[in-house]
């Protein structure tokens, strides 16, 4: 899906065949400025900012991903979910959504790959419950997608698509360079910018199918609003314990 | 209120040193040449930059004098007497004492009496903060004129003996240190002056300064470019707090550095800062005839010009104007000196109406700044 502005060149050159609709246009510009602000406020994130200053450890990445699977698990069950809930006038996006769906809905597995080469037990990963963040955010998904003709998701899409695209960008290698892991242990991370160019392409066409007036860009950029909120959220709480 | 830009000036100390000959004016630590020059200096792609110290790395020109030439020169290509000037608003990351604030310098190198003063301290940005301030106190119709002088003399802190002084370092330590050195290819020296006015001039061009926005993100980013550490993430003194200044210099809290990894954020907050603008629709890029970007590097450039066109918020490239490549990167400066070479250049034919967008962004910790100005005709 869409790199958010994180791959920004790409998309648009990738975009240069697709003409949006004004409406699409302006919140794709929207959906810009929510995906850098959430960027930026990354930063913030204790474990994250490790990851800008230097000082991320082995530790950090065996948590980060205990708590990621989660996310990955659930994430998988909530776009299944917004697909069953578009009705047939929008069959189309039905259908990019379940193949969508078809490829990443096993990637929690990669996810465990990576979490016992960077020298985790796999007993941990799998007895790891869901955090207070992602807790938060699978809620609000799942709510959400329930409800007829979902099409304040693409908001979601962005942010969690993009953010898949940033790992590979900018996580995976400087984790490796930092900790001494070996691609073995960012596999996840890096899988997620291969598919990137097909994404965009599809993320484009359902933007400017579905986003037709202004009711549906305020709902889809508020949706991206609350999910970049809630997913930081996530990322906020992966170093506090559930007692 | 309307206010103008009604005369500029700029002073490039020295003659303008070459690419190759770079490394003969702020020196080869410990006599060896660097790695790292031809690289960093074919990726920003500047030819030509001045600087304010000699071949034997001696100050040929303080920064308070720069500043004086420059304010010097506006001020003599005016329409105004100098007694008119109410406010005398000065921007530089470091002037030549730590106190007292360098428009006091100034303003006793210009002789001028009993105006209102203000310095202003940052990096690039710095000279539209200075220039906001001076505008608004226009705006408020408290002053006829003011002066705002950006100025830079980075080479002082570029020059040989402050590495090889910096034993216990990570300069010292690594075989490259990549942020240590990074700026050392990049900045150079110089000074730029505008004055502004609460009318145009009665001959020639002047430039209505629309509006000047800014947005610092520095609560959300670690220090990008900085001096007054050692650059180490467990140590958290800066300069002062070593016992001696000596103990500073050792330990390379002297010493300007860049993160280099960091530096994609400043672009990115630079769309973000525009499409924020454009969203208000306080900026319209289809309307934007010249656009004024103080770019760092070549490099910047396409990423910026990439980054843009995909917002959909794209200005052409053949509307950018800048003396980067001729002038170099004087931070501060930058802006002041690309204005006034701006409004001289032949390359560009000025017409009354015309829009300009200039844009200063700020690695140190994160603040992009932008202003429109509008061409005015008498």
């Amino acid at each position: 899906m869409i790199g958010g502005v994180s791959n920004i060149s790409k998309s648009n050159q990738e975009a240069e065949g697709i003409n949006l609709n004004p409406n699409a246009q302006k919140c794709l510009q929207q959906l810009l400025r929510v995906w850098l602000g959430f960027e930026r406020d990354l930063s913030t994130v204790p474990l994250l900012r490790r990851i800008d200053l230097g000082t991320y450890t082995i530790e950090d990445h065996l948590c980060l991903l205990r708590n990621l699977r989660q996310q990955v698990i659930e994430g998988a069950r909530w776009i299944t979910r917004a697909a069953s809930s578009f009705d047939r006038n929008h069959a189309e996006i039905r259908s990019t959504i379940i193949s969508h769906a078809v490829d990443e809905h096993r990637d929690y597995e990669l996810l465990e790959q990576d979490y016992v080469a960077s020298g985790g037990k796999i007993e941990d990963i799998l007895g790891m419950e869901r955090n207070i963040g992602s807790e938060a955010l699978h809620g609000y998904l799942m709510h959400r997608s329930s409800r007829q003709n979902p099409i304040d998701l693409l908001g979601a899409m962005w942010i969690i698509e993009g953010l898949g695209e940033k790992m590979a960008r900018s996580w995976a290698e400087r984790i490796q360079e930092l900790t001494g892991l070996t691609e073995d242990s960012t596999r996840f991370m890096s899988y997620h910018g291969h598919n990137d160019g097909d994404h965009m392409l599809r993320f484009y066409a359902m933007l400017d199918e579905v986003c037709v007036d202004e009711m549906a860009t305020s709902s889809i950029v508020k949706t991206s609003k609350v999910v970049a909120r809630l997913y930081r959220l996530q990322l906020e709480e992966v170093e506090h314990g559930l007692e | 209120m309307s206010v103008y830009i009604t005369s500029t000036g700029a002073f490039l100390p020295g003659p303008p040193i070459a690419v190759e000959e770079v490394e003969g004016v702020l020196g080869a630590i410990h006599g060896k040449p660097s790695w790292l020059r031809v690289q960093i200096q074919k990726s920003n792609k500047i030819q030509t930059r001045h600087y304010a110290i000699d071949k034997n790395q001696q100050t040929t020109h303080s920064n308070t004098l720069m500043a004086t030439n420059a304010a010097s020169e506006c001020l003599d290509r005016s329409y105004i007497s100098r007694d008119k000037v109410g406010m005398l608003a000065v921007a530089t990351t470091q002037g030549d004492h730590p106190a007292p604030g360098m428009a006091s310098m100034v303003q006793a190198e210009l002789g001028l009496p009993e105006l209102e003063i203000l310095t202003a301290h940052g990096i690039c940005s710095s000279s539209m903060m200075a220039l906001k301030a001076a505008w608004n106190s226009l705006r408020l119709e408290e002053h006829e004129a003011a002066l705002v002088v950006s100025s830079e003399l980075a080479s002082r802190l570029l020059k040989k003996q402050r590495y090889e002084a910096a034993t216990k370092s990570t300069f010292a330590e690594k075989s490259v240190d990549f942020n240590t050195e990074f700026l050392r290819w990049m900045l150079s020296d110089g000074a730029g002056a505008l004055l502004l006015q609460n009318r145009p001039a009665p001959k020639g061009v002047s430039l209505r300064i629309d509006w000047v926005r800014g947005f610092s993100h520095a609560h959300a980013f670690p220090t990008c470019m900085s001096v007054g550490s050692a650059g180490r993430v467990d140590d958290e003194r800066t300069w002062q707090d070593y016992d001696t200044y000596a103990d500073a210099e050792t330990a390379g809290a002297l010493l300007m550095r860049q993160d280099v990894r960091l530096l994609d954020n400043i672009l990115r907050m630079g769309v973000d800062g525009y499409l924020r603008l454009a969203e208000e629709g306080v900026s319209k890029p289809a309307e934007v005839d010249h656009f004024l970007c103080h770019y760092s590097s070549h490099q910047f450039k396409d990423k910026i010009l990439e980054l843009l066109d995909a917002a959909g918020v794209g200005i052409p490239e053949e509307r950018w104007w800048t003396n980067l490549y001729t002038r170099g990167n004087t931070g501060a400066a930058s802006l002041f000196i690309m204005i006034d070479e701006f409004l001289r250049t032949d390359e560009v034919e000025l017409s009354e109406g015309q829009t300009i967008l200039c844009f200063v962004p700020e690695s140190g910790r994160f603040n992009t700044t932008y202003m429109q100005l509008t061409v005015v005709k008498q």
